[in-house]
């Protein structure tokens, strides 16, 4: 295989790899952050935060992949880049970190996310139990 | 199977040990901080969840980012040093992120626990 046919191969089995890895995650986290999100009060809220899931997630994986150049380290034309089959792979192993690590991010930010909505669950019931005062 | 394989495995290997025995140490007691804090069953999940996530990619995240691509005539210790590297680059990042996983734990108990309490 020629290094330009090495190129196009892994950018597109990279770039679906990507979308395979936010696909993965979202499928894991899916049912329990649906779980959480019904626990508010509030249906519109519940629906939105389930549609809004599977896009903060696939983005940042699709996000990781797209941020990573193969311009660099003094290879400036396409010529440059081809040249090297090691350049290329560890340019391939720079865009699976990154997807990695702006997956790593997105988890975290569902973290805060979910912790807004059981705090939020959570004012609901109390503000539901406290005793009713008639005029 | 060339030295630089061998090295890359190694890593690899190693990287997945460091997530798989920090979960299995900490798993049973953030369950029950979880359960003592959370009334909602899928809060518990998703929390457990989420933490063998952030363990998992940002080890594998700095694994993966690890060239051995070292010059032809290069020496065992070579790679070696490059793994050590590696190695480093992997608990960093896992150390940092568990950081800010118990940070985000701490806050969650801080606001739901106190008011349960009462």
């Amino acid at each position: 295989m020629t290094n330009e046919r090495y190129l196009i191969a892994s950018y597109f089995a990279g770039a679906a790899l990507s979308a395979g890895l936010g696909t993965m995650v979202y499928l894991f986290l899916r049912r329990p952050f649906g779980g959480v999100a019904d626990a508010t009060s509030s249906k519109r809220l519940s629906s939105v935060l389930k549609r809004l899931l599977p896009w903060g997630l696939l983005f940042p994986a699709v996000l990781g992949f797209v941020s990573v150049s193969y311009q660099g380290c003094g290879r400036t034309t396409y010529e440059d880049i081809v040249q090297s089959r090691s350049y290329l792979v560890e340019k391939n192993q720079e865009q699976l970190s990154s997807v990695l690590l702006y997956i790593l991010v997105a988890v975290v930010f569902w973290d805060v996310i979910v912790l807004l909505v059981l705090k939020y669950a959570q004012n609901g019931r109390n503000e539901s139990q406290l005793p009713q005062v008639d005029d | 199977m060339s030295l630089q394989s061998s090295a890359f495995l190694t890593l690899l290997v190693l990287s997945l040990a460091v997530p798989i025995i920090l979960f299995l140490l900490l798993r049973a007691s953030l369950t029950d901080l979880l359960r003592q804090t959370l009334r909602v069953q899928a809060g518990i999940t998703f929390y457990l969840r989420s933490f063998l996530l952030i363990l998992f990619l940002s080890s594998l995240s700095a694994a993966i980012g690890t060239s051995f691509y070292l010059k032809p005539d290069s020496r065992f210790m070579e790679y070696v040093w490059k793994g050590a590297e590696g190695m480093s680059s992997t608990l960093e990042k896992t150390l940092w992120f568990v950081a800010i996983y118990l940070v985000l734990i701490t806050i969650l108990v801080a606001t739901l626990k106190i008011k349960d309490d009462k």
